[in-house]
């Protein structure tokens, strides 16, 4: 249990293409009465060290009490399974960030799919 | 005028297509629909001018031009549309339609529109053939 930056959701698809970009959506609520600064942060386990980040254009902001705020990341899907592990910290009085949660969240390689035309037909012709 | 036809809940129904009548100098414009499932793609799109007969579709004129397909994740719809130039090379009368994607082993192909294009004849340069007289006044 989170002491002030509680980790609610991780936003994400179940599968994703490797080499496609994969955009995640991390919600973490203040469970503090009054505004502090919270910061997401993430790495990707899939067999390699260390574990890759996970991009957070705007990782930190400042939450008010008892709200919660969603943090958008993103990575690029590796070939094989990848298990997200998302963590959350919170702006301590003595001016440092503390860890404070994590929650992971499982994303499964998809299956690629070769271009393939079903059917055409000709909807209309006209002089130009 | 052509016709098609298409399944219903009645059997089969007979949709008659109008008509376009077309002449040197004019471009025909064939808005297609087809559908797709995967990767990004770039493929020609192809459609004809000419006659269907029992040994296949006799081109007369033809027009293509290279789409790019999104990506899709389940079967999509898309549209979009090719020009054929209409040249000397056809002469006046009627002329089915088909179109078709890829190139010489083709992704999908249209059914045929039989008798929907008519080829006007090409109306001859300005010319003058003779002059005579017809009347004089003083004025």
């Amino acid at each position: 249990m989170a002491q002030y930056a509680d980790i609610v959701e991780i936003v994400a698809p179940g599968e994703a293409v490797g080499g496609n970009r994969v955009d995640i959506t991390i919600r973490i609520k203040n469970n503090y009465s009054s505004t502090i600064g919270i910061m997401a942060g993430g790495a990707l386990e899939y067999g390699v060290s260390p574990w890759p980040n996970i991009n957070f254009p705007e990782p930190s902001a400042n939450v008010d009490g008892e709200a919660t705020r969603s943090f958008n990341g993103y990575f690029t899907m590796p070939g094989k399974k990848v298990t997200i592990h998302a963590y959350s910290y919170y702006y301590g009085a003595d001016g440092s960030w503390h860890f404070d949660d994590e929650m992971t969240k499982t994303i499964d390689i998809a299956e690629e799919i070769e271009s393939q035309f079903g059917s055409i037909e000709i909807l209309s012709y006209s002089r130009r | 005028m052509g016709a098609v036809y298409l399944p219903s809940q009645f059997g089969l129904l007979l949709l008659p297509l109008a008509n376009v009548q077309v002449k040197p100098g004019d471009k025909l414009r064939i808005t297609c629909r087809y559908s797709h499932i995967g990767q990004t793609d770039s493929q020609p799109l192809y459609a004809a001018i000419g006659n269907e007969g029992w040994a296949g579709f006799n081109e007369v004129l033809h027009g293509s031009k290279t789409i790019s397909v999104p990506e899709d994740s389940a079967w999509d719809y898309h549209e979009e549309y090719v020009d054929i130039s209409i040249t000397t090379a056809i002469s006046a009368g009627f002329y089915d339609l088909y179109a078709k994607i890829g190139g010489t082993f083709p992704k999908v192909i249209s059914p045929s529109l039989l008798d929907v294009v008519e080829v006007l004849a090409d109306i001859p340069d300005s010319e003058f053939g003779e002059i005579s007289i017809t009347d004089y006044v003083k004025v």
